[in-house]
C-alpha cells in the first residue's frame, strides 16, 4: 500500500500558491519520511522540483481557468492520487511534526475529514463567525483542507458526488441551504458537506471526539480575541528557530498549520529557514 | 514529611500586611489545622503588636522600597497610591522551613477546610485558575489570560509546592522573570509596567509547559473566589463575610451580598483591615 500528501496548487494573477506547496514539502521533510505530490499546470521553480515525488498535470483539463479561487479541480484530486492512501492538503499549511500516527489512525478509516480544528493556543477553535452556512444548515462541519482517503469504492462514490455538486453547485446550494445563509460563490468545503448529507455518511467519515488529526486555522475570529484586526500577522509575531519550530505569539505550534494569509510566505522567515534546513 | 502554610508581610505604610497575616494563620490554624510560617521585615513590629504565638517560625526579611506603585481601592469612589511590595514571592521555596508548603497571600481569607486535601496530592504543583467574582456583575475575561492574545491566567495567590527539583526550577524562573520583568511583559503582551506575581507565575508556566498547553501546574480543589477592591468587606463573624458589592453603571452604589462558609480572596486590603481591628479589638 502506497502512501503520500497530495496538493493541488494553481496560481492566480497575484497569488503563488506553487511557492506555498514547495513550502509544505519542505516542512514536510523536516519531520517526515512521507512522499508528497503536487497537482499542478504551474511551472515549478526548478530547485524545488525534488521536494515532490510527483508533480501532476491537472487531469481532464483546467475546470478553473475563468475562476479566482481555483477550486473547481477540487473534485479530480482522487483521480490525479498515484498513492492508495492519500492526505489531501490545502497549500497554505505547514506540516510541523511527525504525522506517523494520523496515517495509523486515519487507516481506520475509508476517507476522513477533519470537523474540529484548533486555535494557536492549542485549544478547539470556535468556527462559527465563518461558518454559519454549515450552523443554519445543519451541514456536516467537514474541512476538506486536511482529508484523507483510500482509493476503494466508497472514496470513488464520494467524489463522483463531489464531481456532481462542483460542477452544479448553484443548483445544490439551492436544494440543500437556506436562502439567507447560502453562499454566493463555490465553496469545496460546503460542497463536501452536502455531499455527506446526501450520502448520509457523517458517522463514516470524521469523529467528533478526537482532537487529531487536525490543523491549526489561523483565521483571526477562531483565535478566541476579544479585538481582532484585519490580519493575524498584525496582532502576532512569527518566530521560527533554526531547527525549525515555529512559534505563533507566545506559542509552540505543533501538527498542521494552516496559515491561511497569502502573504505569510514572504513576510515570515519560514521559507528562508526551511530552504536552509532542507538544502534547496 | 512537613507541611505548613507560608505567609509573606510586608508593610506599606498604608495596608499593614503584618496585622493580615496574624487574622489568616489564626484561620489557617482553626480551619486547616497545620503550622504556620511568616516571611517578614518587620519583626520588631510583629512581635510588639500581636500574639505571635499562633506562628511556627517567624523568617525576617531586609527592608527594601519598592517604587513598583498602583492604586489601591477602598470602594468604588475611594483610592490611594501605595508601593505594591510583591517582589521576591518566588524565594519562598528557598525560605519555606516546609517539604510541602502552601504559599498564600495575607488578604486570603480562609473560611472551610477545603484546601486540606492538598497534601495529599499526587501532584506536585497546584494553583487556582479557574475563579469566581462573587458580584457576578462584572467582566471577568481579565482573568482568562494575561493579555487578550496571550497566555492563561493563574492566581498567585494561593500555591501548593512539594520541594522537588522541578518546582524549584519552576520558583527561579519566576524570580528570573521578575528581574526581567521590562523584557517579558513586552514578549507576552502586557502593557502595564506594574508587577504581577499572577502574571510572572502564569509565564513561568506556561514555559513549564514548553509553550503549550500542559499539565506542569494542576488544579486546587474548587476555585479562586473573590472580590475587587471596588467591594467593601463590611461585616464578618466566623466563617460569614458580608460585602458590599459594587452595582454595575450605578457608580458608589452598592448590593449587599453574603457568604457563609466561603473561603474569599479579599483584595479591598483597606476594608480587610478595619474588620480585622474590630476583631482583635473584641478578642
Amino acid at each position: 500500500m502506497t502512501k503520500g500528501i497530495v496538493v493541488l496548487a494553481q496560481n492566480n494573477e497575484t497569488d503563488d500558491y506553487v511557492e506555498q506547496a514547495c513550502l509544505l514539502a519542505m516542512s514536510l521533510q523536516i519531520h517526515n519520511d512521507v512522499r508528497i505530490s503536487l497537482i499542478t499546470d504551474d511551472k515549478v521553480p526548478e530547485e524545488y522540483i525534488s521536494l515532490f515525488d510527483k508533480i501532476i498535470p491537472i487531469p481532464f483539463g483546467d475546470s478553473a481557468e475563468d475562476s479566482e479561487w481555483k477550486v473547481e479541480n477540487r473534485w479530480k484530486i482522487y483521480h490525479a492520487s498515484p498513492y492508495d492512501e492519500t492526505i489531501v492538503m490545502d497549500t497554505d499549511m505547514l506540516v510541523l511534526q511527525n504525522i506517523d500516527t494520523w496515517w495509523n489512525f486515519l487507516s481506520n478509516y475509508e476517507m476522513y475529514f477533519t470537523s474540529k480544528v484548533l486555535n494557536y493556543r492549542g485549544e478547539t477553535a470556535n468556527t462559527d463567525y465563518y461558518r454559519k452556512t454549515f450552523v443554519e444548515n445543519n451541514l456536516p462541519n467537514l474541512f476538506s483542507g486536511f482529508h484523507y482517503f483510500k482509493k476503494c469504492e466508497f472514496a470513488q462514490e464520494f467524489y463522483h458526488w463531489l464531481e456532481l455538486v462542483v460542477n452544479n453547485w448553484e443548483t445544490f446550494y439551492e436544494q440543500h441551504l437556506d436562502s439567507f445563509s447560502r453562499p454566493k460563490h463555490l465553496s469545496i468545503d460546503v460542497c463536501a458537506a452536502i455531499v455527506a448529507k446526501i450520502l448520509d455518511c457523517e458517522s463514516f467519515i470524521t469523529n467528533k471526539i478526537s482532537k487529531f488529526p487536525s490543523f491549526t486555522h489561523m483565521k483571526q475570529h477562531c483565535q478566541g480575541w476579544s479585538s481582532v484586526q484585519s490580519s493575524w500577522q498584525d496582532q502576532m509575531g512569527v518566530y521560527i528557530s533554526k531547527d525549525g519550530s515555529l512559534k505563533i505569539g507566545n506559542y509552540l505550534q505543533t501538527g498542521v498549520l494552516h496559515y491561511t494569509e497569502k502573504d505569510f510566505v514572504e513576510k515570515s522567515p519560514a521559507l528562508e529557514r526551511y530552504r536552509s534546513l532542507v538544502n534547496v | 514529611m512537613s507541611k505548613g502554610a507560608f505567609l509573606i508581610a510586608r508593610n506599606n505604610g498604608h495596608i499593614d500586611y503584618v496585622k493580615q497575616a496574624v487574622f489568616l494563620a489564626k484561620r489557617i490554624k482553626k480551619y486547616l489545622n497545620i503550622p504556620v510560617t511568616v516571611a517578614t521585615d518587620s519583626v520588631d513590629y510583629l512581635k510588639d503588636s500581636f500574639d505571635i504565638q499562633v506562628f511556627d517560625q517567624i523568617i525576617s526579611l531586609d527592608y527594601t522600597n519598592e517604587s513598583n506603585l498602583r492604586y489601591f481601592f477602598d470602594g468604588a469612589l475611594t483610592k490611594k497610591t501605595a508601593s505594591f511590595k510583591n517582589n521576591n514571592r518566588a524565594s519562598v521555596y528557598d525560605l519555606s522551613p516546609y517539604d510541602e508548603t502552601l504559599l498564600m497571600d495575607t488578604d486570603y481569607v480562609v473560611s472551610n477546610s477545603l484546601l486540606k486535601p492538598v497534601f495529599n496530592s499526587s501532584a506536585d504543583f497546584l494553583i487556582y485558575k479557574k475563579s469566581n467574582d462573587i458580584a457576578k456583575v462584572r467582566d471577568e475575561c481579565e482573568f482568562d489570560r494575561i493579555s487578550d492574545t496571550s497566555v492563561d491566567f493563574y492566581w498567585a495567590t494561593v500555591v501548593y509546592f512539594r520541594k522537588t527539583d522541578t518546582n524549584r526550577t519552576f520558583f527561579n524562573l519566576v524570580s528570573h522573570i521578575e528581574q526581567e520583568w521590562n523584557h517579558y511583559r513586552r514578549v507576552y503582551q502586557i502593557t502595564s509596567s506594574l508587577f504581577r506575581n499572577d502574571f510572572a507565575f502564569s509565564i513561568a508556566i506556561h514555559i513549564m509547559n514548553g509553550f503549550q498547553s500542559g499539565n506542569f501546574a494542576q488544579q486546587l480543589p474548587g476555585s479562586m473566589m473573590y472580590t475587587t477592591d471596588k467591594d467593601v468587606l463590611y461585616k464578618m463573624t466566623e466563617d460569614e463575610m458580608m460585602f458590599l458589592i459594587e452595582k454595575k453603571d450605578y457608580l458608589g452604589e452598592y448590593t449587599a451580598l453574603k457568604t457563609k462558609g466561603q473561603t474569599i480572596h479579599v483584595m479591598n486590603k483597606q476594608s480587610l483591615n478595619r474588620i480585622i481591628d474590630e476583631e482583635f479589638a473584641n478578642d
